[in-house]
């Protein structure tokens, strides 16, 4: 493929030394070797559920979840919120949970094709989820600071690793190619569900106490998932 | 219909087999793919021992994970995710091991017999100037012979990104390949 028209000298001499290098063969011996290691081994497999198939699953399961947690706790931050906060925060988090969803599918099967760069994905959900909450909430603050904001925090932790778990025993069923990446997808998927129940029961509706507590929460479960697809990887 | 589009459908019907435990066609595909991801290693700085190890690891991969191919899916970048995802873990178990080696003595390296190197190492040596992620780009291209989309697809990215990534390999031989004329033209 010749990207310059200028560089047809160039682009020469790269074919040439890369047809070259196609020439390099596998030696019979270690064909044979492939073949009778994985010969024995060698059993029926049911191909994986489509990519939408498993985007399904997971939303499913994303919003049992969510939905379920959200029911069985008390309502008192959707009591708080205007319509406004209620439908754009809603908006925010089933987008980025469905996005998410999507990508932790696509990476069970390697290969895949990508509409858009992971990196870009991430950015969307976190401006979008910062703007939200530093745009529709109130700059105030009440009380104790510190001490309504942890539980907060803990509630989230205490939602999120389970569902990461869960997360994690479904999307191990494809061919994960562990990296810090997936890890972090993991567990975004997971934040996110958390999320939904810890907003919709908080009493502090306010954009420091939800970008403090609630965010920093979601970024150090996010960086953990991260630091865990890392260990996995050099463990694998 | 092109040849690699006939050879894609063959692999594809070749991939299905293997995964109903068909022997044959696992020999087969091990026949028809092995040459291609041998080239993709040593063309990617290994040698010839570390690069046979990588295919028989990246085989070992591709048997375990062989339930997650979707027929209505291309092979080759299926397989290439594998053995791209088993290059990175060597890489980096590489650079772990360099990093725990102590310098017991400078001895000075042998000179290198021009006799034993081989025109895969020549490609090697060429595109190692470029950064990392450029390099796996060209390396695909060129030796592996893939298209943009197949690229994209194995090294999960945007086939948008890997043609920006390959615009700046080319810019950056270019200028490698310049500055290596004007010196040779020096007396």
């Amino acid at each position: 493929m010749q990207f310059d028209p200028n560089d047809s000298e160039l682009g020469r001499r790269l074919d040439q030394l890369a047809g070259q290098a196609s020439s390099a063969s596998v030696s019979p011996e270690l064909q044979k070797k492939l073949q009778d290691a994985l010969g024995p081994s060698l059993v029926p497999v049911n191909p994986i559920p489509s990519r939408t198939n498993l985007s399904l699953l997971f939303l499913v399961v994303f919003v049992i979840g969510a939905g379920g947690l959200a029911a069985l706790m008390k309502r008192t931050g959707l009591h708080l919120m205007s319509r406004v906060q209620i439908g754009a925060m809603a908006s925010i988090l089933a987008a980025c949970g469905t996005v998410l969803a999507a990508e932790l599918a696509g990476e069970m099967i390697p290969g895949g094709r990508r509409m858009a760069p992971l990196w870009a994905k991430w950015a969307v959900c976190g401006i979008s989820g910062f703007l939200g909450l530093a745009v529709l909430f109130p700059w105030q603050s009440s009380g104790n600071f510190v001490a309504e904001g942890w539980p907060c925090a803990l509630m989230e932790v205490t939602f999120a690793l389970p569902a990461a778990g869960f997360f994690w025993l479904l999307a191990r069923q494809g061919a994960l190619l562990m990296s810090p990446a997936v890890g972090a997808t993991l567990a975004g998927v997971a934040v996110v569900l958390a999320l939904i129940p810890l907003q919709s029961q908080c009493m502090f509706q306010q954009a420091p106490h939800l970008l403090v507590w609630h965010g920093t929460a979601a970024l150090l479960l996010i960086g953990l998932g991260a630091a865990a697809g890392n260990l996995r990887r050099v463990r694998e | 219909m092109g040849d690699r589009q006939i050879d894609d459908l063959e692999l594809r019907t070749l991939m299905t087999q293997y995964q109903s435990a068909d022997p044959a066609a696992l020999n087969e595909l091990v026949r028809r793919v092995s040459p291609s991801l041998l080239r993709y290693f040593r063309a990617s700085r290994f040698g010839r021992n570390d690069a046979e190890d990588l295919l028989q690891d990246s085989w070992m991969k591709i048997h375990r994970s062989r339930h997650s191919y979707r027929s209505s899916e291309p092979v080759m970048p299926w397989i290439y995710a594998i053995a791209r995802h088993t290059r990175l873990d060597a890489y980096r178990k590489q650079r772990r091991m360099a990093e725990r080696e102590v310098l017991v003595a400078a001895v000075p390296e042998p000179p290198q017999q021009r006799s034993s190197r081989t025109a895969t190492d020549d490609f090697g040596e060429m595109v190692s100037q470029l950064p990392e992620s450029q390099r796996e780009v060209l390396v695909m291209l060129k030796v592996s012979e893939m298209s943009l989309e197949e690229i994209a697809r194995a090294t999960a990215s945007t086939a948008g990104a890997v043609k920006q990534k390959a615009r700046r390999a080319y810019a950056a031989l270019r200028r490698a390949w310049n500055r290596d004329s004007r010196n040779a033209i020096r007396p």
